[in-house]
């Protein structure tokens, strides 16, 4: 049996092309254009889902995208929305959260438990007796959760677009349309999205039975197709509204961000279910939702229905429904005077007994379906009369009682809504500048009306942006009645009345809540969850808000409404995350490391090779190797990722006195100098060498991480001084390179005609020179403790002149070495590392960097910081430690702590075993009262082995530093 | 985003910027008390309103002030230093 | 089924009360008043009625319980700090919420799930292990771990970060948890109220009093209250209490933002944060999965969201798992997260008497709760600070004796 109907005008199935499908192992057969849900619905399957809390069988409630009790899972594809996606070939679609498929879930147990589980009960159970929590809580996190992740499914990148437009307007429907076309003809670029398949919106499925609206539609497509400048968008979610307009549009493929210069907001209202017991029995559904089975699908909703209704919208619904064989039993009007309009005559004309004043009392399911419902009147204040009920045999129920304005992206432009109690409904009061509303999220109902209303908003917003537009005023009529009844709800003493179909709340989860204190919105929200499950209270947020002010005896604008916050619908992470790109920086001579085998580690944002691999080696063993290659003979390391700032200005040295703890204005061109860097509250964070290279002209270098953050605090400082210099970070323009070892300088006089002599080119000198051909600056410096020079060259020459120095070095047995074995190096000479031996709270004189502070000056940034902090003396010390004779596998590691007494004294900064020297040795903060030399303490290491240390003298290696000076 | 207007370049993307908290005086390290140095160094007027900050924009390296109302997180002006 | 529910079925009323009464009007005078009635202020109300025994206590709160941060922060609980300040008095909270359900007789879903800080870099691996050690030195259980243990516990990870962020180790701390953070503000509300302590709600303060250097009432929107002692325990409005007393702090607020998605069937079972990745996230209850990120960059005193902040989150939860690409992220918020220089908090005295400070939660401040009460509470009670908050107190910041977790924070290279 099939409910298909033969065509439909304007439907949206390609009957040409089938579509082979199952739905929990079955196989069914649909359309192109339909979705899952429609599909089903026209195979006569009602059962598409189950309820999250009490597993009830759910069937199609909106077909707009809040039927979350029906979401599906496709192979990898979890929570798909069963009432909008696309239905595809193939597709092996199972339900949610059930145990056993849909019509057979086992888990339907819990319907009959439901007693035992009101509002709020796990608040007030499984955790006694305590230990059996745990317990329980694996029982929950079996029952929780929707769809189910599939972890092979792959990475999917998702490219992003950005565009650029006059309007945005977000909503096809008549307002919508309207719009656009206002705003388009006064010359403005427009956007316009929908988040359907076509446009149109209820143009295309709310009739009452004629065509008139569908053709006025088909005018207004031609119309837009006569406005190049209108782009229009369908499939395409406004998924938020974030500051000075911007805003993420979702479709199938992509995120694209606009930033439109005027929003219009046309995104109509969320038609909202009526509140009876058992209003979730599949066959119950929204009117709009039976529209659009019928226009869209051209799917026959029911045989016979019942129509519970309080606005002109159910009597459209019902004429809609006979037109296409669905026989009326009746409609039910909540209000007393019922519908004021002609539709009132056509019901009659056709034959529709109409009840006024009455309402749903409770409908009837059989085996899952919808059987009967029972119909009683209802006084003025919304209480049933239940003496003379009637029963209506219907396998459908419609429900066109109300709406809710889809106002989240107003919410979160910052608009100020006010409850209209013309309308029953929340309409805006004031918008942000450049924000527009209209239609029936602006609280304007009737066609001509909103037609108007669009029309308006995309006049406004195009003079808004100083477009030309026709002088004309606009008239809104204001509604004939209500849209929406102020309370569609019907209290029953079974309940099982839903309100919030997500989460399976009924009415009297509310009143418990209030009665236990949660009689705010925002707390009941919490307390009872209304809202926060998938559809983000689209159906339930506004009942919620009219039952707490019945219960609290204020009107629903007292109550207010809770926050909305994107995203309108739920956007996958694949959209939002885009390539997901990554940010590294590679120095000039990446390759060259590539080749000789570089094991790659982060150094901030920077790669930067940690050793050169050797088959058969350990790392251990070739860290040795690469330092002792320095120690012996001569080893080469890319320094290139140090900070690298060119200074220039009359006033360069005072400038650098002033952001570096020691003097620069007395230096001679031709000199380095280590310089240490405080913040203002006197603590370590930077540390280089800074070169004159003439008068005013400075060059100096950062730490590897500081870099960044150092250039833009010294342009910051220079902002503000207004001292005659300029600050150019180099750090990218040059490459650096370390040539040391005793041989380095018979490799260097290979590459340059420079002279290396001592007298020449003394140690901390600095000398500008070609090397291999490449201007160069060169610096006499000695980090790892050997003859060295740090080679500073245009970054685009760089592998030539590395590629030179490893060749003239070849007969001298130059290795690379890495950062691994630098560290080594640089340790045996007792040189600190700042962010290692330091931390963000060491002050200069803990980590021994007193004799580089000089206080004398008027200024430094921290001086004074430092003057207040020496009074009280440093909280701990760095100092040098050896370990006396020990296995590698018990000695310390870095950051493991110094304990005295059974307290901790300090922590292990660095440590590594030094073959040259024979021992581990290390850098420790310690009390300051356990400097003394040769005293030993204890360090806890793995397993907590204490380990005896001993404070020696740094450096540990070469202590006159007669190797980096080099007399010869 | 949130667009911000940089002195030199115009209209730009809060990511292009770096904040750098609000301006304020440094009082004379040689003549100020202690407790009003770290006054300086550490405390801040946390109250929400209209202030004077530092920004920073990263492209061009330009540090520039701008009176912003820090709870409406509404631009009034910005402008570059003397 | 636990005989708790068999009531509700055979009552034919809600059995339940009101879990807190709206007081009709202010009293004139009260021994104390708190400012907030989030986790921290109502734990404070809390251990005050029923440790100290001070009833007459009015807590005033500008919305409504445990709407600000108590009800936005990511519910993580965990004691794995590094300086010693931080770890006793961390570890004294954890060793509270253990048996919080049972205090209260409401189930705050106190769930230990272990707790992962990764570590991408080498200087990360350093900072772990310095943060296990000062925790095992103190008895607190973390332990520095390798890749393989953080592939046991959460299989489904790609351990190398979509290979540029590569997972070299963690600090894994096994009492890490996570709770229903409304229902902490409610249990202690609930208890406060017990005890005869008065909520206010919708009850905003516009000034304290203050004569010779001391604390003699409050003004409020629904009057003027007299009283000797004022606890302030509001977060992100710190700075405009502050103010009204004239008190200058470190405090300074940025937006802090979270997001969760659709609920899926539970698979996350620990709490993973990457430092470098900025990520933290664990699967709720609920089956959501509930992430953060590092704090906004700049000073805002509002709770919008923004989509940088979603689109980085999702970027970084994608590399640790790819296959969470057809997840969708439900909703995103905010609160306004009160940061200090030294990422530790304030409280206790300050130099107004009788004012009292609970400040300084940034972005750890829920994991504080109930010791924030106990310690608050005993420093209100006898006007003096308790041990365990002596190294928090605001005076530190003049005496440049940060006690903070900075140190860690800021381990580079």
């Amino acid at each position: 049996m099939s409910s298909r109907l033969p065509p439909v005008t304007g439907e949206w199935i390609d009957r040409s092309r089938g579509v082979d499908f199952t739905f929990d192992g079955r196989a069914y057969r649909g359309c192109a254009g339909d979705t899952p849900a429609s599909a089903l619905w026209a195979a006569d399957v009602h059962v598409l889902g189950r309820s999250f809390k009490y597993h009830r069988p759910r069937g199609v409630l909106s077909l707009a995208n809040h039927d979350v009790n029906t979401m599906m899972q496709a192979g990898a594809r979890l929570n798909l929305r069963a009432d909008v996606e696309p239905l595809e070939q193939g597709m092996a679609l199972t339900s949610v959260n059930t145990a056993g498929g849909a019509s057979g879930d086992r888990l339907r147990i819990l319907n009959a438990l439901g007693g035992f589980l009101p509002v709020g009960f796990y608040y007030k159970a499984f955790h006694r007796p305590k230990a059996l929590f745990p317990f329980w809580e694996r029982v929950f996190r079996r029952m929780t959760g929707l769809g189910t992740l599939d972890f092979g499914a792959p990475h999917i990148r998702t490219p992003k677009r950005y565009d650029f437009c006059d309007v945005l307007v977000v909503g096809a429907g008549p307002a919508g349309l309207h719009a656009a076309l206002a705003a388009g003809r006064a010359g403005a670029k427009v956007v316009l999205v929908d988040e359907n398949a076509r446009i149109g919106g209820s143009l295309g499925y709310q009739r009452g039975g004629s065509i008139e609206g569908f053709e006025m539609l088909r005018d207004l497509e031609r119309d837009l197709a006569d406005l190049p400048n209108v782009s229009v968008r369908p499939g395409t979610l406004a998924a938020g509204y974030y500051a000075d307009h911007w805003i993420p549009l979702v479709d199938a493929q992509r995120m694209t961000k606009l930033r439109p210069r005027a929003v219009i907001v046309a995104g109509g209202a969320f038609e909202q279910p009526a509140v009876f017991r058992n209003n979730d029995a599949p066959g119950v559904m929204l009117a709009s939702a039976a529209q659009r089975l019928l226009y869209r699908y051209a799917v026959k909703p029911m045989d016979k229905a019942l129509v519970l209704t309080a606005n002109a919208d159910g009597y459209r619904a019902a004429l809609d429904l006979m037109a296409h064989g669905v026989a009326i039993a009746a409609v039910a009007d909540l209000r007393a005077d019922g519908e004021p309009s002609a539709l009132s005559m056509r019901v009659k004309q056709v034959g529709i007994p109409v009840l006024k004043s009455h309402c749903v009392l409770e409908a009837e399911a059989v085996g899952d379906r919808l059987v009967a419902a029972t119909v009683c009147p209802t006084g003025a204040d919304g209480k049933p009369d239940t003496a003379s009920p009637q029963k209506f045999a219907c396998d459908g129920l419609v429900m066109s009682v109300g709406w809710a304005p889809a106002a989240a992206l107003l919410y979160q432009a910052g608009a100020s809504m006010r409850y209209d109690t013309t309308t029953h409904q929340f309409v805006p009061e004031r918008l942000p500048a450049g924000v527009f509303a209209c239609g029936r999220v602006n609280g304007v109902y009737a066609l001509d009306s909103r037609c108007e209303d669009g029309e308006r908003a995309g006049t406004e917003a195009a003079r808004h942006l100083g477009f030309d537009t026709p002088e004309r005023s606009f008239s809104i009529a204001p509604e004939r009645s209500p849209p929406s009844h102020p309370w569609p709800i019907v209290e029953h003493p079974a309940g099982k009345n839903f309100v919030d179909f997500d989460e399976d709340l009924h009415l009297r989860d509310f009143h418990n809540a209030a009665q236990e204190g949660f009689d705010n919105i925002e707390l009941m929200k919490r307390y009872t969850t209304v809202g926060m499950g998938p559809s983000q209270g689209k159906h339930s947020n506004m009942n919620a808000i009219r039952v707490l002010a019945r219960i609290r005896g204020v009107s629903p604008g007292e109550v207010g409404t809770t926050t909305a916050r994107p995203f309108f619908h739920p956007v996958p992470l694949s959209h939002l995350a885009g390539r997901g790109f990554n940010v590294h920086r590679e120095t000039p001579l990446h390759s060259r490391h590539d080749g000789l085998g570089a094991v790659w580690m982060q150094a901030g944002v920077w790669l930067r090779p940690e050793y050169y691999a050797l088959p058969g080696k350990r790392k251990s063993e070739i860290v040795r190797d690469e330092a002792r290659a320095v120690r012996d003979a001569v080893g080469l390391i890319d320094v290139g990722t140090l900070g690298k700032m060119e200074l220039y200005g009359p006033d360069a040295g005072a400038f650098l006195e002033r952001v570096y703890t020691a003097k620069f204005s007395g230096m001679k061109p031709g000199t380095t100098r280590y310089a240490v860097m405080l913040d203002e509250s006197g603590v370590v964070i930077d540390d280089g060498v800074v070169a004159r290279l003439s008068e005013q002209h400075f060059y100096f270098t950062t730490t590897t991480t500081g870099s960044t953050t150092v250039y833009r605090e010294l342009q910051r400082w220079n902002a503000q001084w207004n001292l005659e210099v300029g600050i150019v970070n180099a750090t990218g323009a040059f490459a650096a390179m370390n040539l040391a070892g005793p041989k380095a300088r018979a490799v260097l006089r290979k590459l340059t005609s420079l002279d290396l002599s001592n007298e020449a080119f003394p140690y901390l000198a600095l000398r500008e020179a070609d090397v291999a051909g490449v201007p160069a600056r060169l610096m006499r410096v000695g980090f790892v403790g050997e003859l060295g020079y740090e080679i500073h060259v245009p970054a685009d020459r760089a592998a030539r002149v590395w590629d030179a120095l490893m060749e003239a070095g070849q007969d001298d047995g130059i290795r690379p070495f890495g950062v691994e074995a630098q560290r080594l190096l640089r340790l045996e000479k007792g040189h600190i590392i700042i962010g290692q031996d330091t931390d963000g709270l060491t002050q200069p004189d803990e980590a021994g960097l007193e004799w580089a502070v000089k206080v004398d000056k008027p200024f430094f940034v921290g001086k004074r910081s430092v003057e207040i902090v020496r009074k009280n003396g440093p909280r701990q010390k760095l100092v040098g430690f050896e370990l006396d004779a020990i296995g590698a596998s018990t000695a310390p590691r870095e950051c493991h702590l110094v304990v005295r007494n059974g307290a901790i004294a300090g922590r292990v900064t660095s440590i590594a075993w030094s073959d040259t020297l024979g021992k581990h040795v290390g850098l420790a903060f310690v009390a300051p009262d356990m400097t003394e030399l040769n005293s030993p303490f204890f360090i806890r290491a793995d397993g907590g082995t204490m380990v005896q240390a001993r404070v020696v003298p740094t450096p540990f290696y070469d202590a006159e530093g007669l190797r980096q000076k080099v007399v010869d | 985003m949130k667009i911000l207007t940089c002195p030199v370049n115009g209209p730009r993307p809060v990511s292009e910027f770096a904040y750098g908290g609000e301006v304020r005086p440094m009082p004379d390290g040689a003549t100020c008390t202690d407790r009003e140095w770290a006054d300086y160094v550490f405390n801040r007027s946390g109250v929400p309103g209209v202030k004077i900050e530092w920004w920073y924009h990263i492209a061009s390296g330009t540090w520039f002030y701008a009176e912003r109302d820090t709870v409406a997180d509404r631009v009034i002006r910005t402008w570059l230093p003397a | 089924m636990p005989y708790q529910l068999l009531r509700f079925a055979f009552a034919s009323k809600h059995p339940e009360p009101r879990m807190f009464r709206t007081p009709e009007r202010l009293k004139n005078a009260y021994d104390a008043v708190i400012i907030g009635a989030g986790g921290h202020g109502l734990a404070s109300a809390y251990y005050l009625a029923r440790d100290h025994g001070m009833t007459n206590v009015a807590v005033l709160e500008r919305g409504y319980i445990g709407g600000g941060n108590t009800g936005r922060n990511t519910t993580i609980i965990r004691s794995n700090y590094l300086t010693p300040e931080g770890v006793a008095f961390y570890d004294q909270s954890v060793r509270l919420w253990q048996d919080l359900s049972q205090d209260f007789d409401l189930n705050l879903f106190y769930a230990t799930r272990g707790h992962f800080t990764l570590a991408h870099t080498d200087s990360a691996v350093r900072t772990m292990r310095w943060r296990a050690e000062v925790n095992k030195h103190f008895g607190v259980d973390s332990e520095l771990v390798g890749p393989d243990e953080v592939r046991k516990a959460a299989p489904q990870i790609d351990i190398t970060c979509g290979g540029h962020a590569p997972i070299l180790g963690a600090l894994y701390h096994a009492p890490g948890a996570i709770a229903r953070h409304d229902a902490v503000a409610w249990g202690y509300g609930r208890g406060a109220d017990q005890r005869g302590v008065e909520i206010h709600q919708q009850t905003e303060v516009l000034g304290i009093n203050v004569e010779s250097g001391k604390v003699t009432g409050v003004r409020t929107t629904k009057g003027d209250i007299a009283t000797p002692r004022v606890l302030s325990a509001v977060a992100g409005f710190t700075p405009r209490v502050t103010d009204m007393v004239g008190l200058r702090t470190p405090i300074y607020i940025h937006p802090l933002q979270a997001m969760v998605t659709e609920p899926m069937k539970p698979w996350l079972d620990p709490i993973l944060v990457s430092g470098s990745l900025h990520v933290y996230v664990s699967q709720s209850a609920r089956g959501e999965l509930v992430m953060g990120a590092s704090l906004d960059p700049y000073e805002l005193h509002a709770t919008r969201s923004t989509l940088d902040f979603v689109e980085g989150l999702a970027a970084h939860m994608l590399d640790m798992f790819p296959f969470l690409s057809n997840a969708r992220v439900n909703r995103q918020w905010a609160g306004m997260a009160d940061m200090t220089p030294d990422f530790a908090p304030i409280m206790g005295t300050t130099p107004v008497e009788g004012f009292y400070l609970d400040a300084g939660w940034g972005t750890w401040g829920f994991k504080a709760t109930p010791v924030c009460g106990k310690t608050m509470s005993w420093t209100v009670a006898n006007g003096r600070n308790h041990e365990l908050i002596k190294g928090f107190n605001l005076s530190r910041f003049e005496r440049y004796e940060l006690t903070g977790e900075k140190g860690a924070a800021s381990v580079g290279h």
